[in-house]
């Protein structure tokens, strides 16, 4: 019996990494995916992480104490870059160059409180940037005309962020890398499909059975190749995320305080994508249908749960849709580590909820599956 | 000895299970009976739809939920070393294309409980006969129509059933393939192997076969002597109709 387990898994195997196409989808594209698009995250976030600075030109047409104070404080302000207006330029061609973003304007009669500070912002800029220029130019006008040194140390005991840095906001590398990771692993089901539904047409899988061969072993032997791809596919993504991305990008990928943590989330994580692929394999009638359900399956997983659009940018209502998709759980799951660094218990839910989407896959693929 | 002995099998795909006959219900085979003695070359001829393949599936085991018995040598079909006594060649190509017919015949040389030594020593023999000597380590996906049909063959020869079934082993192929075929059948018919041969070739049939049964849809229409034919192709046509048969 183990020798035929041994010689149906070999051949699982085989079939399996002889095809280009198939190493290229479950290998290469996930790779492909978490290089460009932690690039591309990378860039976005930056901004939000590193602290990008707003091109800001600084009018001063009151020129008195008060207003030149204002004008230094803006100038010298760590979110401010200060550009120059280029002459002849009115504000709607400075925001279509993209070379400024906001302009402040102190006008005549500031000192004397007739007129208020003057702000315009380039309309594509981000709404968070510009509540943080609003709030930094209500900070220095109250000092200046308060009179008061340094608003922010007197408020400094009054308000305290207890948040851990950056602990609840992934950065781009502790998005992708997990995130593409399982949606690849759930890609796992189109060849997965593909192969049974193959060898179910062109009569191999039934030829098997006219040998005295335990269908429970033929599946155990499907299976389980599958299983170790999924796995060798999280290792690699792992692997990439942590030392090779760095070279690119200005993020790390941490291994969070309980690394061991990875072993059941991604034990668990593969018998959920298995399991999937074995249900496909199951509702699909050709290889054709199976490979679109199997794609179609794993991207709108993908897509409501998280990997695609991150989930901290989601609105609430697709924050719950989000629950629905295995992916959501997984992605969470992993994030617990990377991120969180939390404790087993906290992620034992979510592998719960793994284990269910998995036992409900196989059970459903066990009713429906038919081998000739 | 009885190589095949089915006694009364009646088998439905829209009730497998069906230990009753009832009305309404498509019988691909309905108490059905043949018998092949040990040693024989047998035809089991019949239009398409008429239950050959059926009746191939129900031997080998792979439809199970039939009303009847099927005896291979002596032995219930299901019984495990029943089916080691089968070599059985489907009438599609049943090989793994991405694997070598060195590996093919490796996997399915153990699943036909083979050991090691056994199966080195048979795939060089069955290579040999087939043909396929000097392409055992290429991947299958390479091969001519002719060569995948001489695999197919080799995987049935590999544990020398005492039993071999043959679903259409030469369709498909080229006269010098088929030629080939035939030689290598009535090579292993003389050392004593019992065959049942599916077909649509009459000539085939005729030149190859000492007995034949004749089905249609899924009754016996004719059983006995190929020596009592003349023309099988006139008679076939007689007993199971001229006209067009898409089921």
């Amino acid at each position: 019996m183990l020798r035929q387990f041994n010689e149906l898994f070999r051949k699982e195997l085989k079939i399996l990494l002889r095809d280009r196409q198939t190493i290229l989808l479950l290998f290469f594209m996930p790779a492909a995916l978490i290089f460009f698009l932690s690039l591309a995250v990378g860039g976005m976030q930056a901004d939000v992480l590193i602290g990008r600075k707003i091109q800001t030109v600084v009018e001063n047409r009151a020129q008195s104490p008060k207003a030149n104070l204002l004008e230094n404080k803006i100038k010298s302000h760590k979110l401010i870059d200060h550009k120059v207006r280029p002459a002849g330029m009115d504000n709607d061609r400075l925001f279509e160059s993209s070379k400024v973003q906001a302009v402040v304007v102190i006008p005549g009669g500031f000192d004397e409180g007739d007129n208020p500070v003057e702000v315009y912002f380039d309309p594509v800029i981000d709404a968070g940037y510009k509540a943080a220029v609003l709030s930094m130019l209500t900070s220095l006008t109250v000092e200046v005309v308060m009179g008061i040194d340094n608003l922010d140390a007197v408020v400094a005991n009054m308000i305290v962020e207890k948040t851990k840095p950056n602990r609840e906001f992934p950065n781009p590398l502790e998005q992708t890398v997990p995130g593409f990771a399982i949606f690849a692993m759930f890609f796992i089901a189109i060849p997965m499909s593909i192969i049974f539904l193959k060898e179910k047409r062109d009569g191999t899988l039934p030829r098997l059975f006219t040998y005295p061969v335990n269908a429970n072993l033929v599946t155990l032997a499907k299976l389980v190749p599958y299983y170790i791809i999924n796995i060798f596919q999280f290792i690699l993504m792992l692997l990439i995320g942590i030392y090779i991305m760095p070279y690119f990008i200005n993020f790390s990928l941490h291994w969070g305080g309980h690394p061991w943590h990875l072993l059941p989330i991604t034990l668990i994580v593969a018998a959920a994508t298995t399991g999937f692929g074995v249900l496909v394999a199951a509702l699909a009638r050709t290889p054709e249908q199976s490979s679109t359900l199997a794609a179609l399956g794993a991207v709108l997983m993908g897509a409501f749960g998280g990997v695609m659009v991150p989930y901290f940018f989601m609105p609430l209502v697709m924050k719950k849709l989000a629950m629905l998709s295995p992916v959501y759980w997984a992605h969470q799951a992993y994030l617990d580590v990377f991120l969180r660094g939390a404790a087993f218990s906290v992620i034992l839910p979510k592998l719960a909820v793994l284990t269910g989407f998995a036992v409900i896959c196989f059970y459903l693929a066990g009713r429906k599956i038919k081998w000739m | 000895m009885k190589a095949l002995e089915i006694s009364s099998v009646t088998f439905s795909y829209d009730k497998p299970a069906g230990k009753n006959k009832s009305a309404g219900q498509n019988y691909a085979l309905s108490d059905f009976s043949m018998e092949v003695e040990g040693g024989q070359f047998h035809a089991l001829l019949g239009p398409n739809g008429a239950g050959k393949t059926t009746l191939m599936r129900l031997i080998t085991a792979q439809l199970k939920e039939y009303r009847g018995e099927i005896f291979i040598f002596g032995r219930k079909n299901f019984d495990k070393r029943a089916l080691y006594d089968i070599g059985y060649a489907p009438q599609p190509v049943s090989v793994y294309t991405m694997l070598t017919a060195q590996e093919n015949l490796r996997l399915f040389g153990v699943m036909a409980g083979l050991a090691d030594e056994e199966i080195t020593g048979r795939s060089a023999e069955v290579l040999k006969e087939t043909g396929l000597v000097a392409y055992a380590e290429k991947t299958a996906s390479v091969y001519s129509g002719g060569m995948l049909r001489r695999l197919n063959l080799a995987i049935a020869l590999l544990h020398s059933p005492k039993l071999l079934l043959l679903d259409e082993p030469t369709v498909g192929v080229d006269p010098q393939s088929r030629n080939h075929i035939y030689e290598t059948l009535m090579k292993i018919n003389a050392a004593g192997t019992s065959i049942v041969l599916c077909t649509h070739i009459m000539e085939e049939a005729q030149r190859l076969c000492s007995t034949v049964t004749l089905l249609d849809r899924g009754v016996t229409v004719f059983s006995g002597k190929m020596s009592e034919i003349e023309n099988l192709e006139k008679f076939f046509l007689e007993k199971t109709g001229r006209g067009l048969r898409d089921d």
